[in-house]
C-alpha cells in the first residue's frame, strides 16, 4: 500500500477530535478515475482503476477553529500484476487562533520555508499577533513519494523555522533554516532568506537565497525586478546562480562541481481582453565554456467569449543539445454543461551525448477531451492522446474521470 | 556630506516605513473565487504586481516559499501536492498524466526523451518536486546502461590503448571488474597523460553531476580511480575542502568519508 504511518495518524486525528461535540460540516471531492497507458517498464498496455478522496471537516468545535483535511488516492492496477498502490498526501488536524496567537497543524502535511519544502508525518506551530515578527516551526518524519509508494526509511527527518515581517504592507522579509536527516544523519543543513520590496507603485524587487551550511556556499541565489508601468505590462529580469549540492550521505557530496548561471529578461503583455503575449530570453551558463541560449514566445487568445486559444515557443540550443518545441491548446465551452478541448506538443530535439540517436528526433502529442456536467455536483470527462515519437509509433492512452462534490 | 546623505536616506526609508507599517497587508480570502483578470486593477492601484500572470509558474517558488505565505487564503494544499507530487483531482482536459501520475505543462510531449535537456534549464528546479536521488535511480536502473550514455562514455576505459601499439586497458578487466591495484604502476601519483576520456568526463561531471548519480547512484564507477584506497587515488574534492570536511564528517558521521578512506 505504501502508506506508512496511516494509523498513528488517523488516531491523532481522532484524539484531536475527541473531545469536541459533533456538529462538523464535511465537504469534498471523490474523484473515480479510469486510466489507461502504456507501461515504459514492461513495454506492456497496463489499465488502472483510481480513487481520489479529498475532504474538509470544519465547524468541529463551537469556535470553528479546529478542523481536518484530508487527500489521498488509491490505485488499482487491473491487468499487470502491480496490484494496490497509495499515497496520502495530506491528512492534519488545523486549530486556528489559540489565544489569538497560534495555529498548530499536527498530521501529515506539506511544510514550505525559503530555505526548503517537504511532506511530513508531525506538527507545524505558527506564532502571530506578538509584534512586527511572526515565526513558524516545523518538524516530523520526512515523506518521500516513488514511483510506487514512499521510499524513505527510518531516520529520515525534517525540521525547519523561520522568523519573518507581518506588518510591513509591501515589503516581505524572512530568514529561514531547514534540516533534514537521513537515517539518523544529517544530509541536508539550509539556511534561507527571501525579500520582497514594492517601488514607487510599479518596482517590485525580489530576491531568495540558500546558504548550504555543510558545504559553505550559496547553493541558490535568485535576484528580481519587476516593472509593471500599466496593469497590463510586465517586464521581468533576473539573475540566478546555483551550485547542486547533495545530501551529506551522498558521496557525490564530495565531489567538485561548477557554478550553474542564469539571466532571464522576459515581457509579459495583455493587449486587451481578447490577447496576452509573452516573450522571452534567458542566458545560460553551466561553466567551462558551457553556454545555451532559450528563447521562448507565446499568446493567450480569446477569440470568442467561450474559446480560449494558448500558443507556446521556445528553442534551446547550446550545451548539451538543442530542443524545437511547443504546444497548442484550445477551449471551447460549447454550453453551460460542456466543453471540448483539444491540442498538441511537438518538439524537435539532438541530444549532444546520446550515441545511438544521432541527428534529430521529433515527438509529437496529440489529445482532444471533453467535460460534461451532469449536475451542480457531478462532471464527468474523458481525455485522450496519441504520442508519436522515438519510442513508439503510435501511443494512445487516455482517461476517463467521474467527479463528485459533497 | 556623506553623513548628511545617510541621515537623509535613514530618514526617507523612516518616513516611508512608517507609513506601511500603519496599513496592513490585505487578506485575500475575500477575493479567493475571483478571475485573475478582476485582481489586476486592484493590485495596479494598489501598486503591487500581477503575481499571477502566464510568468506564474516558473516564478511562484519566492512568494510559496517566503514566511507567512498568503496562498492558503486561496488554495488548499491539493493545489500545490496535485502538480508537485502527482495528484490529480483537479485535473482539467489540459493536465497530462504519465502512467497513473499527472504532470505539469512543463514536461511535455515525449518526457522521457527531452528532459534530459528541459533539466538543464536552472537544474535545480527537478529537485523541487524530486527531493530523492531514488527517484532517478528507481527509473533509470530498469534500462540497459548502454541505452543511456553520456559523449565521455563513448571512449570507456577498457578502449584505450596502453601505447601507440600496445594492447587496451581491457586486459586489466575480469569479469566486468578493474584491477584497481597495479594502476600506480604506470600512473604513479595519479598522473595520467591527456586525453579526452580524462577531461571529457570530468567536466562534464562538474556541470552536471546529478545526472552522473541519476545512473551511479552509490558513486561506484567514480572510486574506481577516486578511492583513496586504491586504483588512481586522484582527488575529486572541491578547492575548499579543506575548511568543509569536518562538516561533511561530523554530519553524516562520515558515511561518505568511509567510502573511499580508512581514517577520517
Amino acid at each position: 500500500m505504501g502508506i506508512k504511518g496511516l494509523l498513528p495518524l488517523f488516531l491523532c486525528i481522532s484524539l484531536l477530535s475527541a473531545s469536541t461535540s459533533w456538529a462538523a460540516e464535511i465537504r469534498g471531492r471523490s474523484s473515480t478515475q479510469f486510466l489507461w497507458f502504456n507501461n515504459d517498464f514492461y513495454s506492456g498496455r497496463q489499465v488502472e482503476l483510481a480513487e481520489y478522496l479529498r475532504l474538509s471537516i470544519t465547524d468541529i468545535d463551537k469556535a470553528g477553529k479546529f478542523s481536518i483535511h484530508g487527500y489521498g488516492r488509491g490505485t488499482q492496477d487491473l491487468n499487470n500484476g502491480e496490484g494496490l498502490n497509495g499515497r496520502l498526501y495530506y491528512l492534519y488536524g488545523d486549530y486556528r487562533g489559540i489565544y489569538d496567537k497560534v495555529d498548530l497543524k499536527l498530521g501529515r502535511q506539506f511544510v514550505n520555508l525559503s530555505a526548503g519544502s517537504a511532506i511530513i508525518d508531525g506538527g507545524q506551530v505558527d506564532l502571530r499577533n506578538i509584534g512586527p515578527v511572526g515565526f513558524t516551526v516545523f518538524g516530523g518524519r520526512d515523506v518521500v513519494f516513488g514511483l510506487d509508494g514512499e521510499l524513505g526509511h527510518g531516520g529520515d527527518y525534517a525540521l525547519g523555522m523561520s522568523a519573518y515581517l507581518v506588518r510591513v504592507r509591501k515589503t516581505d522579509l524572512d530568514v529561514s533554516w531547514f534540516r533534514k536527516w537521513d537515517a539518523g544523519d544529517v544530509s541536508r543543513d539550509i539556511l534561507g532568506a527571501s525579500f520582497k520590496q514594492y517601488l514607487l507603485d510599479s518596482v517590485k524587487l525580489y530576491s531568495n537565497v540558500r546558504y548550504d551550511v555543510t558545504s559553505e556556499v550559496f547553493n541558490e541565489v535568485l535576484a528580481g525586478v519587476k516593472y509593471f508601468p500599466s496593469a497590463k505590462l510586465v517586464f521581468t529580469g533576473e539573475w540566478y546562480q546555483s551550485y547542486p549540492t547533495f545530501d551529506t550521505t551522498s558521496i557525490y557530496s564530495v565531489f567538485a562541481v561548477n557554478r550553474y548561471q542564469e539571466g532571464v529578461f522576459r515581457v509579459d503583455y495583455s493587449i486587451n481582453e481578447k490577447v496576452a503575449v509573452n516573450a522571452g530570453y534567458s542566458r545560460q551558463e553551466y561553466g567551462e565554456d558551457g553556454t545555451a541560449n532559450v528563447y521562448e514566445v507565446g499568446c493567450r487568445l480569446r477569440p470568442l467569449e467561450s474559446v480560449t486559444v494558448g500558443l507556446a515557443y521556445d528553442r534551446r540550443q547550446g550545451y548539451d543539445g538543442k530542443l524545437n518545441g511547443g504546444m497548442f491548446d484550445a477551449t471551447w465551452n460549447l454550453t453551460k454543461d460542456l466543453q471540448l478541448a483539444g491540442g498538441l506538443t511537438v518538439d524537435a530535439y539532438r541530444r549532444d551525448f546520446f550515441p545511438s540517436t544521432s541527428g534529430e528526433q521529433i515527438a509529437q502529442k496529440y489529445w482532444v477531451g471533453s467535460r460534461y456536467q451532469l449536475a451542480k455536483n457531478m462532471n464527468a470527462s474523458v481525455r485522450v492522446e496519441e504520442n508519436v515519437n522515438n519510442t513508439y509509433n503510435s501511443d494512445f492512452q487516455g482517461r476517463f474521470i467521474f467527479n463528485y462534490d459533497f | 556630506m556623506n553623513k548628511l546623505l545617510f541621515g537623509l536616506l535613514l530618514l526617507s526609508f523612516s518616513v516611508l516605513y512608517t507609513q506601511q507599517a500603519v496599513a496592513q497587508k490585505e487578506s485575500h480570502k475575500d477575493y479567493a473565487s475571483m478571475n485573475i483578470s478582476e485582481c489586476h486593477s486592484c493590485h495596479k492601484t494598489e501598486g503591487v504586481a500581477l503575481n499571477h500572470d502566464a510568468d506564474w509558474t516558473r516564478g511562484h517558488r519566492v512568494s510559496a516559499g517566503k514566511g507567512a505565505a498568503n496562498c492558503a487564503e486561496c488554495h488548499i494544499q491539493s493545489f500545490c501536492l496535485d502538480c508537485h507530487s502527482g495528484g490529480g483531482i483537479e485535473a482539467d482536459l489540459k493536465t497530462q498524466n504519465y502512467q497513473r501520475d499527472y504532470v505539469p505543462k512543463s514536461h511535455r510531449s515525449d518526457w522521457r526523451e527531452i528532459h534530459p535537456i528541459k533539466a538543464l534549464d536552472n537544474p535545480q528546479t527537478c529537485t523541487r518536486c524530486h527531493t530523492e536521488q531514488k527517484f532517478c535511480t528507481e527509473c533509470h536502473s530498469k534500462f540497459r546502461g548502454g541505452d543511456l550514455q553520456f559523449l565521455s562514455h563513448r571512449r570507456q576505459f577498457r578502449d584505450i590503448s596502453l601505447s601507440s601499439i600496445g594492447p587496451n586497458h581491457a586486459i586489466f578487466e575480469q569479469n566486468g571488474v578493474i584491477n584497481t591495484t597495479v594502476c600506480q604502476t604506470c600512473h604513479p601519483g595519479g598522473i595520467l597523460p591527456a586525453h579526452q576520456w580524462s577531461g571529457a568526463h570530468a567536466t562534464e561531471a562538474r556541470r552536471n553531476l546529478q545526472s552522473c548519480q541519476s545512473c551511479h547512484s552509490d558513486g561506484d564507477v567514480c572510486l574506481t580511480c577516486h578511492s583513496a584506497r586504491s586504483g588512481l587515488r586522484v582527488s575529486p574534492h572541491p578547492r575548499n575542502w579543506g575548511s568543509v570536511k569536518g562538516n561533511f564528517r561530523d554530519k553524516s558521521d562520515g558515511r561518505s568519508c568511509i567510502r573511499c578512506h580508512d581514517g577520517y
